[in-house]
Order: structure tokens, then sequence, then C-alpha cells
């Protein structure tokens, strides 16, 4: 208690003691004014009390930490917290003499990222990113959350579909996704129903969205035709079981919906490397005749399965990805395929997860600490219907019938915020070039990632 | 594939191999109650000692405080505790019961009913006792002003108001309405009714408020023996209630995290003459009886009564006491 506010009490005990009680002020021994100082003192608590209590019940807090920073209503019912990632990459590329691809550094992702709680139930999420000099909207979407077995969301966000898709870029095992996972649609915009079942044994989502191709991202749509989705992801052992099979989950997802284009617009993607480079395309032509376009049902189907025991993890899902296409002379459904797999090992003791690694032991090199080290490798392979060339779909001079990709990868967890990553991957292709296989793509990414 | 990328996979074959078979370092985290900040500090760098010694490889235990039940909430909320010390078994009770992260026997997993140090409630007055402080009857003397927090929200609260209960009950031979009017008559001299231990400690020793501050043995003995040694006094009641603070791994976390041997083994060694000797120097009375006889004399000599003997167990007391309407809430109006 401050020296004045002291002062001010003993002479208002003294003040009492000469003008109610007609005593001349005594010395503080003398019981009259011991009580009147105990009186005092004890109103003074509970206006203290009561003052931190209302305080306590209507501040709001503000807060700051390695998870971002956050204003919290006092009751919590009300909550904005701010968090996102800064990814910088330097991509350089090997056994490339006619110098086709381009050595560059870039900043893959510059994201925000805005969560908004109004209420009990209802939240929101507003995630615009500046990576590559361009403003895009990664996620804008509204959730209703009245239970964690039932939630309802509505907006742009990623479709619950692949599973390496579904990972935050920010906590992916390698810099840029397999060569499967293009075949899985990126972000759209729909209502999904998903929640948690069995104290966190079943995932599911089941939503109805605009529909995308492969791999692609769209906000708004151009038919009325729309994707249904669906996904079951499981970890039976979660809870029990033997510790052999704790860390198994295995689910399946899939797409229906149908797909429409024509030869000014043909609504079909296109498939790149890690790398980013092109290496599939579908054909344009100033012949329209020859131009391929999205004709119909598209149905994509995608077991997946991840695992882990101690500190070691593997990642593993199988893609099939079936579109009608057509082009002036003939109409197709085709097949095309793609599979991974991703094993991982912390070199320092943490368990591998899909969120990432949080180090034990933080970088600080005064103690000795160096933070956590992850270990990476993945085979992925894309694979082609030989219809879509058959049929003139595609340019077997321009577009690989397949490819396989063999990446090896570390990543230096400094600390929960901060992370580098070195991958190489090595790209084979079979056709794909005017004199037969294209040449393989050698790529070294480097990426420093800071996220809160 | 390539000759360097084959070496490449080799090595990274080699290395997973490797890794597995070396001991992997592993944190815990502690929740636990508010006084046992300084104990748990020393306790966490002998336990991290042996634990080295014994299997070579290392742990780092981190912690958190508060109060009893306001931990236990964080605990049911999701707080991922490897293990729960906490100052009363209902609060691990309802961890057991609101979140199923252990199993609703968790109490006998431990020896002394999983209470591995104990202590009990005394007294903390002005240097001199200028009241005459020396038993519970003393706190319901006209013109005596007792400080205590509210047992609605503070844990040591509800040990202080069980004891001055059990004080009454024998004092008239189990007579209930008696045991009523005496707390409710010791309420009455309660002038401020904090929502903690420690705002009431701050009520007591910084605001100067109170003749009388009713807490921990061991907070107070913290208190007069190191922290403010000859400015108060501690009184010892001719009886009071044995307090059983309890530990508890937390097997649920600690099998998804993989700590449930690490876990076990950081309780037990509480029981070892190790710990227990730590506890004693920080003023927790030991159950081990070889180093409860050298810190006899550290310890007043008081009649103790258990939650049992005299309540028949926390939930009957809390539903009783405590619960919305119960005889707390009768006596406060």
């Amino acid at each position: 208690m401050s020296r004045i506010h002291h002062v001010r009490r003993r002479l208002l005990v003294g003040f009492l003691a000469v003008a109610g009680f007609g005593i001349p002020a005594a010395p503080a021994a003398d019981p009259t004014l011991q009580e009147l100082d105990q009186k005092i003192r004890i109103l003074e608590r509970k206006l203290e009390i009561d003052q931190e209590n209302a305080a306590a019940q209507t501040a709001p807090t503000v807060s700051a930490g390695s998870d971002g920073f956050a204003i919290v209503s006092a009751d919590k019912a009300y909550q904005l917290k701010m968090h996102g990632y800064l990814q910088t990459d330097a991509r350089f590329y090997f056994n490339d003499p006619e110098d086709k691809s381009v050595d560059t550094f870039l900043v893959r992702r510059a994201r925000l990222i805005f969560d908004g709680r109004f209420g009990e139930d209802f939240e929101m999420r507003i995630a615009p990113d500046f990576g590559n000099n361009k403003t895009e909207l990664q996620d804008g979407y509204l959730d209703y959350k009245p239970d964690p077995r039932v939630n309802v969301r509505m907006g742009y966000t990623k479709v619950p579909f692949g599973l390496e898709r579904l990972q935050s870029s920010s906590e992916t095992f390698f810099n840029e996704t397999a060569l499967s996972t293009a075949l899985t649609p990126n972000s759209d915009t729909g209502l999904v129903l998903y929640g948690t079942l069995g104290k966190g044994i079943l995932d599911y989502a089941a939503g109805v969205y605009n529909g995308v191709p492969d791999g692609a991202s769209v906000f708004t749509d151009s038919d009325d035709a729309k994707d249904l989705v669906g996904r079951v992801f499981l970890s039976p052992f979660k809870n029990t079981g033997p510790d052999v099979l704790r860390g198994l989950s295995f689910g399946i997802a899939g797409t229906v919906g149908d797909r429409q284009g024509s030869d000014s617009n043909p609504n079909l993607p296109s498939y790149r490397t890690c790398g980013q480079q092109s290496f599939f395309n579908y054909k344009t032509s100033t012949n329209k005749a020859s131009t391929a376009f999205a004709d119909g049902e598209q149905v994509r189907v995608a077991p997946q399965f991840y695992y882990t025991l101690g500190s070691f993890g593997l990642l593993g899902e199988y893609i099939l990805s079936e579109q009608e296409v057509a082009n002036g002379k003939s109409s197709d459904s085709l097949d095309n395929s793609g599979w991974q797999l991703t094993a991982s090992q912390v070199l320092t003791g943490e368990s591998p997860s899909l969120k990432g690694v949080k180090p034990l032991r933080p970088y600080n090199p005064a103690k000795g600490d160096w933070g956590a080290i992850e270990l990476a490798l993945r085979y992925s392979e894309l694979t082609f219907d030989d219809q879509a060339f058959d049929a003139g779909y595609a340019d077997p001079k321009k577009s690989a019938s397949s490819a396989e990709a063999v990446g090896v990868g570390v990543n230096w967890y400094l600390t929960c915020n901060v992370k580098l990553v070195l991958n190489y991957e090595q790209t084979t292709f079979t056709d794909g070039a005017s004199d037969g296989d294209r040449p393989d793509e050698q790529i070294v990414i480097a990426r420093a990632q800071f996220k809160f | 594939m390539n000759k360097n990328l084959s070496i490449i996979v080799l090595a990274f074959l080699g290395a997973a191999l490797l890794v597995d078979a070396a001991p992997k370092p592993v944190t815990l985290l502690n929740v636990s109650y508010d006084p046992t900040r300084e104990f748990y500090q020393a306790y966490n760098a002998v336990f991290a000692r042996h634990w080295k010694e014994q299997t070579g490889g290392e742990v780092t235990i981190n912690q958190s405080h508060g109060g009893s039940g306001k931990q236990a909430r964080s605990v049911i909320d999701g707080l991922q505790a490897d293990v729960v010390t906490l100052a009363l078994a209902y609060d691990i009770d309802a961890i057991a019961e609101k979140s199923g992260r252990l199993p609703a026997d968790w109490q006998k997993k431990l020896p002394h009913n999983s209470s591995p140090y104990v202590s009990t409630l005394a007294f903390l007055v002005r240097k001199g006792n200028p009241k005459g402080i020396r038993d519970w009857n003393d706190l319901v003397r006209p013109g005596v002003s007792v400080i205590t927090p509210n047992p609605k929200t503070s844990g040591v609260a509800r040990w202080n108001y069980l004891a001055a209960w059990g004080y009454a009950l024998k004092a008239n031979n189990g007579d209930a309405a008696q045991a009523r009017d005496f707390v409710t008559r010791l309420f009455r001299n309660v002038p401020v009714l904090d929502s903690g231990a420690r705002g009431a400690t701050t009520t007591f020793i910084e605001r100067g408020i109170g003749d009388v501050l009713i807490n921990w043995e061991n907070e107070l003995l913290l208190v007069t023996k190191k922290l403010n040694p000859g400015e108060y006094e501690l009184i010892v009641p001719s009886v009071s209630i044995l307090a059983e603070p309890t530990v508890a791994v937390v097997e649920k976390v600690a099998a998804r995290r993989g700590t449930q041997k690490i876990a076990q083994a950081y309780l037990e060694y509480l029981y070892s003459p190790e710990g227990q000797e730590l506890a004693a120097q920080h003023f927790y009375r030991p159950t081990l009886a070889s180093v409860a006889e050298r810190y006899a004399n550290q310890f007043p000599k008081l009649t103790l009564f258990t939650i049992d003997q005299v309540f028949g167990g926390w939930k009957k007391a809390q539903e009783t006491h405590f619960a919305d309407g119960g005889e707390f809430d009768r006596i406060y109006q």
C-alpha cells in the first residue's frame, strides 16, 4: 500500500477519534484507535477484493506467446487470435543444361490467420496469404460447434480428402507435396458436417462443395453441379490396445461430382513436380476439335494411413481420380492414379506427428540444446491413363505418362516457432519429350520458416 | 534410382536404427497446488539426478502451480499433465470422474492412499500474540478477527473449515448442531473472505488485517522460520485435521506420451528416503517412519483426525458442506 495511502488512513483515524468521540488523537496503541484502524483497513481490503473481482469478471486478457497473439474476454466467450507463418525458400535445380528451370529465392508463403470466437458455439477463420507477391484468401469460413461430435462449417477451406493435403503447409514433412497429392482437390467453397466420435477414435466429414479439378482451388462455381465429399479417419487403438498399435490411424475419403468444360474453357487440371514445373497438360489447340475438356462425372477415392511408433512415423496414401474427358472426336473416362509413402525419423527423441515436431530442448547453444532434428524419406508416383494419349487428350511428346519421385529431407526444428528444412528430390518421367523421356528433375529446396 | 540416392537412403535407414537404440530425453508436466513451488523445484533436481543414475536417461520436469481446485479444472479442460500433485483427494477424484484420464481407484496405486507427505492447519498470530490465541475456541471470542479464505473457492479454506468443525464435534460429544454454531460464530469473526490462500496471506501480512491467520502448517513454518522470522508466531491448536495432499499419474496422458514408467517412478521416489528427507526440509510431515523420527522435533505435536474418520470422506464432506446450498452457504448467509 502506498505511503500516501497509509498516511491518509492514519489522519482519517485521528480525525474520527477527535470528531466522533471527542477524544484527542492518541498513539496507535490506543484500543479505540486500533479498532478504527482495523475497520478502515477491512473496508479498504473489501473494496480492493471487490475491484479485483469486478476487474477479473469484465477485463479482457491480452496475451502474446509462441502460439501467437490473443484478445480474450473475461468470460472467454469472445476471442480473437492472430497467428501465421512466413516461409522463404531457395530452389536450385541440378542437371538442367538447357536452363529450362530458374534457380530462385522466393517468399513461398506469408500467411496471417485470424481465428475468432463469438459466443459459446460460433467461430470463424480468415486467412489471407501474400506469398509470391500475390494476395489470396486461403481460408474464409464460419463454424457452428455445439458439440465436438457434430460441427458445421460453411465457407472456403481445404476439402476434407487427401491426407497430406489436409496437413498445414507449415507442418508437412517436405517443403512441397508429393506427386500423388496433385490428384487431390485443394480448397473449395461449400458446406460440411464434421466431428470426432468415440473419444477421438473416429474423425469424419461429409460435405457438399462447388467442385474443383485436381490440385485446384476455386472460389465460385461455373455450373450448377456440386461435389459430394466424405471422409472417415480412424484411430481405433488410440486409447486402448497394444502399445505397438497406439499410433496407427487409417481411413478413406471420396468425392463425387460433375465437371463440365468446353473447348474454350476446358476445366481440366495440369500437374506439376515438386519443383513446380508442369509435366502433364491436357491438349489445347487452335483446332478446337483437338482440345480436351472435362465432360462429366469425376470420382475420386483415397485410402490413407499414418503410423507412429516412438520417434518413427510413416504416412501413406493412394489416390484414384476418374474423370470423364472429351474432345471433338471422342469421350472417355480416364483413370489417373498415384501413391506415396513418406517415412520420418526424429533423431532427438521427440515423437513425429502430422502437426510437426515440438522440440523438447529448444535451441540454446549456451546450454548445449539444439532443438529437434527429423529425417524424412519419400517415394511417390503419378500415372496417367494410357487412354489419355491413345485418344489424343494429351500429347506424349509434351506430357509425361508417368512420373516417379524420390526425396530425402532434413527438418531442423530450432524452436516451436522456427524451422529450417533442406530437401533433395529427384523425379524421373516416362515420355513427355519429343525424343522420348523428359529429363529428370533434380532439385534442392531449402526453406526457413517462422511460425507463430 | 541412381547410386548417390541409394547411399542417402541407406544412410537414412542406418540413422533411424541407431536413433531408436539411444535413450531419449523426456519431459514431464507436474500440475501441483500453490505452496509446493519450492519443494518441487528441489525435488525435481534430485529426481532427475536419480533417474540419470538409474537409467542413463534425461528428464526435465515442468511445473504448474495454482489453487488446487483451479488446477484440477485445468487438467479436466485438457492441460496435458503427466502427474498431478494436489491439495485434496477430492480434486483428483474430480479429474477421474469428469475426464476419465485416470481410473476411479487411483488412490490405491501408491502407498498411504497416494499421500507421500502430510500436513495440517495451524494459526499464525502477530508477534507477542496480543489476543492470547491458544486454541480453536479462542477464534470465536468477540473481538478476535480471523483470516481464512473462502471455502467455495480455496482448497486450504476447506481444510480450515473442516478442522474447525471437527474440533467442535470433538469438544461437544459429536453434537452437529453445536459444531454448526461454532463454525457460524467463527465465520462471524472473519472480516474479509479472500478467494484463495495467497489472498488471505496478503490480507493478514501485507494489509495488516486480522489477529490470526489459519493456513497450512508447512506455509506457516516457512513464514516463521525462514521468510519473516521474529515478526509472527506459530500457534498450534490442540486438535486439527490431517491434511493429506495426494499424488497420481494421469494415466491416459502418460500412456499417450509414453511416459508411464517415468511418471510412476517420479511419484514413487517421493516415498524414498531422499524424497521424504526433502519433504521434511520443506516442512511437510514425512510418512516414512525413519525420516519422521529424525524430524519429529520440527513439527508440533497435536491430535490429528482424518476426513474419513469425522466426515466419511471427501465426497460426503463436499456434498454436505461445500456444494451449493450446503452447510457453508447456510452458515454464511
